[in-house]
């Protein structure tokens, strides 16, 4: 009997077990969303030094991207066209780039030709502090530099989020 | 006093505070509704503010306890708290300083630049013993900063006593705006004090160039 129970207190445990990672690994992803933006300073595509900090009295939309990564090429144009509308109202639109090659890296954002600024990280920092997974990540930060909402990755109608979240955070 | 004491007299000062602030808003809230309930001073002054009489004055004698004192030395204590707490928090900060770089280990170095006609900074990198320390982009804003005679303090670290050579490299448009890189070493002995150094962005007029030299601050 004693046997019996054992078995079946390791069978449950052992479900247990099984079922406990695949419920941590739904649990949200670790976000800045509600923390202050981290601020850093990295050198545009136009030569000129841009740091974070500087933009607060402004909402600010921070958009990391990388060469490899597909959704980025569909996301930028849209981006673009945000910042070609808002820009005036008090949005800023950021571009950093991730990709480990410079030189392709702005090859490539000349390819694109947004018209926001481009910035190039190549350090492990930025990613670090702004807990990035996957490419591309987009994120928020309200007037007071505070993280509001953040997207990883992208498709289609993401930007109608992206303009929701704006307008909101613009109208504050 | 000691920092320790004070964190805690602040908060007990601030407990009582709320206390303070819960019981009068106890007391307000009884004679407000007496007030209300009383009806037509409260609710017919908006309508005729002709009469001179409003509703704040019939509804503040009502509260009995003078409110308006209590508020006014609530609001100094107020005051008092807050100017504490910034006391306290500096303080603090000199504090860890003192414990994260202890003055006879402590080195500091200091960014100035004066008039700048023949040089836009755009980055400082320093190296200490050939190890780099520090690398600081300017934006415009901080370079502009500096230009209106801002002294920046780049970096705080720990040294040994004894002998060190420090290099720093400014980059940024020279002249006709080209491209402009230069560097300025100095080899300097670390007593058992703090020490200061100061990297200077001078220009030269007669030979139309940006000089770059190290202070030490004895």
């Amino acid at each position: 009997m004693r046997r019996a129970l054992l078995g079946l207190s390791l069978m449950l445990s052992a479900l247990l077990g099984v079922s406990s990672p695949v419920a941590s690994s739904r649990a949200a992803a670790p976000s800045l969303v509600g923390k202050n933006a981290p601020d850093f300073v990295l050198k545009a595509m136009d030569g000129r030094n841009l740091r974070m900090s500087e933009f607060r009295g402004q909402v600010v939309l921070v958009n990391f991207w990388a060469r490899w990564a597909g959704d980025s090429r569909q996301e930028m144009p849209a981006l673009d066209r945000i910042n070609t509308t808002y820009s005036r109202a008090g949005l800023v639109v950021l571009g950093v780039s991730v990709d480990e090659d410079l030189g392709r890296a702005r090859e490539f954002a000349g390819a694109m030709k947004v018209s926001y600024p481009i910035m190039f990280d190549t350090g492990a920092a930025i990613g670090r502090d702004y807990l990035l997974q996957k490419m591309p990540m987009t994120i928020l930060v309200d007037r007071a530099g505070v993280v509001r909402y953040s997207n990883v990755g992208f498709k289609r109608g993401d930007e109608r989020a992206y303009l929701d979240h704006i307008r909101e955070l613009l109208r504050e | 006093m000691n920092p320790k004491y004070r964190v805690v007299s602040i908060i007990a000062r601030g407990a009582l505070l709320a206390c303070a602030w819960a019981a009068g808003a106890a007391l307000a809230a009884p004679s407000a509704a007496t007030a209300a309930a009383g009806g037509p001073p409260t609710a017919t002054a908006p309508a005729t503010p002709a009469s001179g009489t409003t509703a704040a004055p019939d509804v503040a004698p009502a509260a009995g306890v003078a409110p308006a004192d209590n508020f006014k030395t609530l609001d100094q204590e107020v005051q008092g708290l807050k100017k504490d707490v910034i006391d306290l928090n500096k303080d603090l900060f000199v504090l860890e300083e003192e414990l994260l770089f202890p003055s006879n280990t402590q080195v500091a170095l200091y960014v100035s630049m004066d008039v700048g006609a023949f040089f836009a900074l755009d980055s400082v990198t320093v190296k200490i013993d050939n190890k780099e320390v520090k690398n600081y982009l300017y934006t415009a804003r901080e370079a502009d900063a500096l230009l209106k005679g801002g002294v920046q303090q780049i970096y705080l670290g720990n040294l040994k006593v004894g002998k060190h050579e420090l290099v720093a490299f400014f980059t940024g448009k020279g002249p006709a705006e080209r491209d402009y890189k230069r560097g300025a070493t100095i080899n300097f002995d670390k007593g058992i004090g703090a020490k200061y150094l100061e990297l200077k962005i001078t220009d030269r007029v007669a030979k139309h160039q940006p000089e770059f030299s190290i202070k030490d601050w004895e």
